[in-house]
């Protein structure tokens, strides 16, 4: 008899390479983003004349709004596609755990779309703010409120199946600004020295919340929107 | 001796917004029958296959499955993905490309097109691969919903003959369709 937690892996790895697969090969779907973050944080700096101590304050500000707008472009159409070619409802009818999937779903636009970001921004820190300390401290932040931000995006673009993305990024606004609260108090807290592994476990905790919540309502909304 | 059922409906009813669609539809599957919902437009043939489905739920009345394995589904849309390649399409849908599975292309005149974008196919063709995870199922029951739109004469006598044999197998099957496939089947029709 074959090994029941072999056959869950193996289930389980197959998910995760689908998704990766419809992902990878629709490249609008993940460059397009990564490549407005470039757009954005290479622009700034040569739209304003600012002095590069003005240039670097500003900095931060532009780059968790950008991640902000990356995060969002790159969910817009992350349930859509499968809703409208069938491919929901047969999940629906065959996955005993539609969140995990949801929720692996999630994981791949982050590593194919979140991550590159985190690096890319974290360059761009090493670049303007000439400290690669900084620039270290700045990545694993980037990590994880872009995995956030990607989870709140997917979860108003559930609400909104098929009224549009414009609702959706309307309705998750109000979860999303505490967080870039937050990211303000980080950039503080890195440059004064203080507190910044508190803030990291704060980011921690919420993303590990958020992470196991999230594709859970997402499920259901998804199964209502079917229905 | 009495046959036990695999699949049963009692008193279902459904109503969109105090429009009833249908109501009272009770039906049973047996291992190895046929069951042919039949309808006009809009008499709520997708959506009493979805209430099978278990997507959708009835306004009244309740099913019983008996079920050991996954109901296998086609319905109008494809669940195919437009901008990747047949062969993409096949490993998303996990179906191992093996012997079998090139015959049936074959069978179907869509071997040679492994390697195009789904995209580029018409519609009949689309509808072929999509039907060729039912010619693979494992299920014991298999729900079709307008299995024959877009499929020409070779390719619904291909389909009729595969249906025949899933029967011959004691697999049952529901489907809706307009266009009569000639299989032994009991018909539910939802037109009051």
């Amino acid at each position: 008899m074959p090994n029941l937690s072999a056959l869950i892996f193996k289930k389980n790895m197959n998910i995760l390479y689908f998704e990766l697969l419809k992902l990878r090969k629709k490249s609008r779907g993940w460059l397009g983003p990564i490549l407005v973050f470039i757009l954005i944080m290479t622009a700034f700096p040569l739209t304003v004349e600012f002095l590069n101590k003005d240039l670097e304050q500003a900095f931060f500000s532009i780059l968790w709004i950008a991640v902000l707008l990356v995060m969002m472009l790159a969910t817009e159409d992350i349930f859509l596609e499968d809703y409208n070619d069938g491919s929901l409802e047969q999940l629906v009818i065959h996955t005993k755990s539609l969140s995990f999937i949801i929720g692996a779903k999630i994981l791949i636009y982050w590593s194919l779309i979140g991550v590159p970001v985190s690096v890319i921004g974290s360059i761009y820190c090493l670049g303007i703010t000439s400290s690669h300390e900084t620039a270290l401290l700045i990545f694993p932040v980037l990590l994880i409120s872009s995995y956030i931000f990607l989870n709140l995006f997917c979860f108003g673009n559930s609400l909104t199946l098929t009224k549009g993305s414009v609702l959706g990024t309307l309705i998750t606004m109000p979860l999303l600004l505490p967080l870039l609260v937050v990211l303000g108090k980080v950039v503080i807290a890195i440059n004064l020295g203080l507190n910044y592994f508190d803030f990291l476990i704060l980011l921690l905790g919420v993303l590990s919340i958020i992470i196991v919540i999230i594709p859970l309502i997402i499920s259901f909304v998804i199964r209502a929107h079917l229905e | 001796m009495t046959m036990t059922y695999l699949f049963k409906a009692e008193n279902l009813s459904y109503k969109i917004n105090e429009k009833k669609l249908f109501q009272n539809i009770s039906f049973e599957v047996n291992s190895g029958s046929a069951i042919h919902i039949t309808g006009s437009n809009g008499s709520g043939k997708t959506t009493l296959l979805r209430i099978i489905l278990g997507i959708s739920k009835p306004t009244k009345g309740f099913i019983e499955a008996k079920l050991t394995s996954d109901i296998c589904y086609l319905g109008h849309k494809n669940a195919l993905k437009q901008y990747l390649t047949v062969e993409d399409n096949l490993i998303l849908q996990n179906l191992k490309l093996n012997e079998s599975v090139y015959t049936l292309l074959k069978d179907i005149d869509l071997y040679d097109k492994l390697d195009v974008v789904v995209s580029s196919l018409s519609f009949g063709q689309q509808k072929k691969l999509a039907l060729l995870k039912i010619f693979l199922n494992k299920s014991e029951l298999l729900v079709l919903d307008e299995p024959c739109v877009g499929l020409d004469d070779e390719a619904q006598s291909f389909l009729t003959s595969f249906l025949r044999d899933e029967l011959d197998k004691n697999k049952s099957i529901i489907f809706s369709s307009h266009i009569n496939l000639n299989i032994d089947a009991k018909s539910i029709s939802l037109n009051i």
